[in-house]
């Protein structure tokens, strides 16, 4: 077995799992865990564009997940526009804040940057959370927007149960994964790295590095946005302060970190790490100890960093390079 | 007109107590060039510290700023010395590490939830010998534990002022913030200073607990309110500023005051937000920000 034969076998193994766990999982708690496991992988993913690859630390990307469900939700209840096309209007218009805010902050250094993200938030959250009407648009300021129940209907993005919420975040996250790891190989991956660590120098090559910056926040706002309208329709339900709060910005940067900056994989395996602990902990321990999940997440999150700078990607792949080399080296077919 | 310099006095009074939770952030900034996200917490921390201090032995408010602010100081001394440094040495190389913002973001969870573990959710206030009393200049009414903070807010940004100005642990500051290397060079344990920065720092976040204390609550997220706007403040004023920070926490507690009058308070904080953008779009390096920094 050669390696390239390895690493194929084992990423169609990894999808026939991920394909064919519903077949598996019965509960659909367990399914509603997994699912915003990778509603989290896949908002990393997006976080990842411009946090990872273009070398800077957005603080503020819950933002964009409003703005996506926002947009999709409001264009559903008062026109009846199907949330699948509200969804890509959502994308556009992320995008579109994105390059307005990004326009003269990617330009700042790293502190600067996260800061702005972290005040262009708040911000809006407050504003949303004051307007009850915006123009035409009914916004129903900290309330938040409850989406009425239409029964199983593709159309209308509404489903009684819980495997096509799953089949559609996963293709969701296959497809951002594919995305990144072939904008990691492209020209524009190549020109973000270059500008990320060494922006000077990127410049006096030639390369324009704020308009690729510029790029790489308008993808990742799009595809942040997409996944807001998924949550809105997977809730059913959601308001200012749980969808555009910190918690949600702040998550997603500390999967990204743990996992593994500017890593294709990263986000995934910060999500395998941190989602179920979550979860579990929230369940089990924050009856008897409010506070202590918190608590357990925090250390965790100064531990990797002290020991493992780059994230939990780094030694895992390590690992898996020299159990690859086990594996492949024996069976005397060198190619 | 007398409700307008009501609430001017008034939001001079709080800005300086802001300025006073910036100051701390601002000198950390400006010495290891990293933003501490933790920031909220010390301060939370200094609260409780002098909540607990005064509810025991029911000493003067006064009283407590010697002892709460030395303590504060041992803990962020070796914070710094045994959870963040061992980060930053991992990133020499770089002049604004990001990954020790995360680590002070880990801080900050960790102690907000340990406080909410130690003390619960619920709201404390404490009543000091100077809580609710106040004094009348002319038609204003001003009342004393924020004209207190105030006082003390001031004399604490000139004290740090003067030391980083007159002595050579500061001046060893000041070398540090401007040109690692340089300083390393001349034989400033960098190290060593940061722990200072980061000690001094969280003392000045226990001055601000002990002068907040006596008009306010406290409680296990108590540090965020004044987190976030502690970092519009000193990019406002310009990171790494002494002066910048006590005049944009000044600007902002105007602001807030003053717009409260036409307004619902949460409004104002969207106000607040929208101008800090604002400046940021047209002069992002503040008052008095360094250029290399943004």
């Amino acid at each position: 077995m050669t390696r390239k034969q390895l690493d194929r076998t084992l990423l169609c193994v990894g999808a026939a799992v991920a394909f064919g766990l519903p077949q598996l999982i019965d509960s659909p708690t367990y399914l509603q865990i997994i699912i915003l496991l990778f509603f989290y992988a896949y908002l990393t993913s997006a976080w990842n564009l411009v946090g990872g690859f273009a070398g800077v630390l957005p603080m503020g990307h819950a933002v964009f997940v409003g703005i996506g469900a926002y947009t999709s939700t409001v264009l559903f209840l008062q026109y009846n526009i199907s949330p699948w096309i509200g969804m890509l209007a959502g994308g556009v218009v992320a995008a579109a804040i994105g390059v307005i805010i990004g326009k003269p902050t990617l330009k700042m250094r790293g502190a600067y940057f996260a800061l702005c993200t972290i005040a262009f938030a708040e911000g809006l959250r407050v504003m949303i959370e004051n307007i009850d009407m915006l123009g035409p648009f009914k916004l129903n300021g900290p309330r938040g927007l409850l989406i009425p129940l239409k029964g199983d209907s593709l159309a209308a993005f509404q489903f009684m149960h819980k495997e096509p919420y799953y089949y559609i975040i996963l293709i969701m996250l296959c497809l951002v994964l594919a995305f990144t790891w072939f904008i990691s190989r492209s020209k524009i991956g190549y020109y973000l790295g270059a500008g990320g660590e060494e922006p000077e120098a990127a410049e006096s090559l030639g390369v324009n590095v704020a308009n690729y910056k510029l790029l790489a926040m308008a993808m990742s706002c799009f595809l942040t946005a997409l996944a807001g309208t998924f949550y809105a329709q997977l809730m059913l339900y959601f308001y200012p302060k749980g969808l555009l709060g910190l918690d949600l910005s702040f998550e997603i940067a500390f999967i990204a970190l743990i996992g593994g900056r500017g890593t294709i994989a990263g986000p995934v395996i910060g999500a395998l790490a941190l989602r179920p602990l979550n979860e579990f902990t929230r369940i089990y321990l924050s009856d008897q100890l409010p506070g202590l999940h918190l608590v357990i997440f925090g250390l965790i999150l100064i531990l990797v960093m002290l020991f493992q700078p780059k994230g939990l990607t780094a030694p895992l792949s390590r690992i898996y390079e020299r159990l690859a080399q086990a594996i492949t080296t024996p069976g005397g077919e060198k190619s | 007109m007398s409700a307008l310099y009501q609430s001017l006095v008034n939001g001079t009074m709080m800005g300086a107590m802001y300025g006073l939770t910036a100051l701390g952030l601002t000198l950390i900034f400006g010495v290891m060039k990293v933003v501490n996200f933790a920031h909220g917490s010390l301060l939370m921390v200094g609260m409780f510290a002098a909540y607990w201090l005064l509810k025991i032995t029911g000493m003067h408010p006064f009283l407590a700023l010697l002892i709460v602010p030395p303590l504060l100081f041992v803990f962020g001394y070796y914070l710094q010395d045994l959870v963040i440094k061992p980060v930053f040495k991992s990133e020499r190389g770089v002049r604004e590490p990001l990954t020790v913002i995360i680590v002070t973001t880990g801080v900050w969870y960790v102690l907000d939830n340990l406080a909410l573990m130690l003390f619960g959710a619920e709201y404390r206030t404490v009543r000091t010998a100077i809580s609710g009393t106040s004094f009348s200049m002319g038609e204003v009414i001003v009342s004393w534990p924020k004209f207190a903070g105030f006082v003390v807010s001031m004399l604490t940004a000139v004290g740090l002022w003067l030391f980083m100005l007159k002595t050579r642990t500061g001046k060893a500051l000041r070398a540090t913030s401007m040109d690692r290397e340089a300083a390393n060079l001349m034989g400033i344990d960098q190290y060593k200073i940061y722990n200072v920065a980061f000690g001094l720092g969280t003392a000045i976040a226990g001055v601000a607990g002990c002068v907040i204390i006596p008009f306010y609550y406290v409680y296990p997220s108590v540090g965020v309110v004044f987190d976030i706007r502690a970092f519009i403040i000193v990019v406002l004023g310009g990171l790494g500023s002494i002066p910048g920070a006590i005049l944009g926490g000044v600007v902002i507690g105007i602001i807030e005051s003053t717009f409260a009058q036409f307004m619902t308070s949460t409004w104002t904080e969207a106000i607040i937000y929208g101008i800090f953008l604002l400046i940021l779009f047209f002069k992002p390096s503040g008052f008095f920000g360094n250029k290399q920094d943004w």
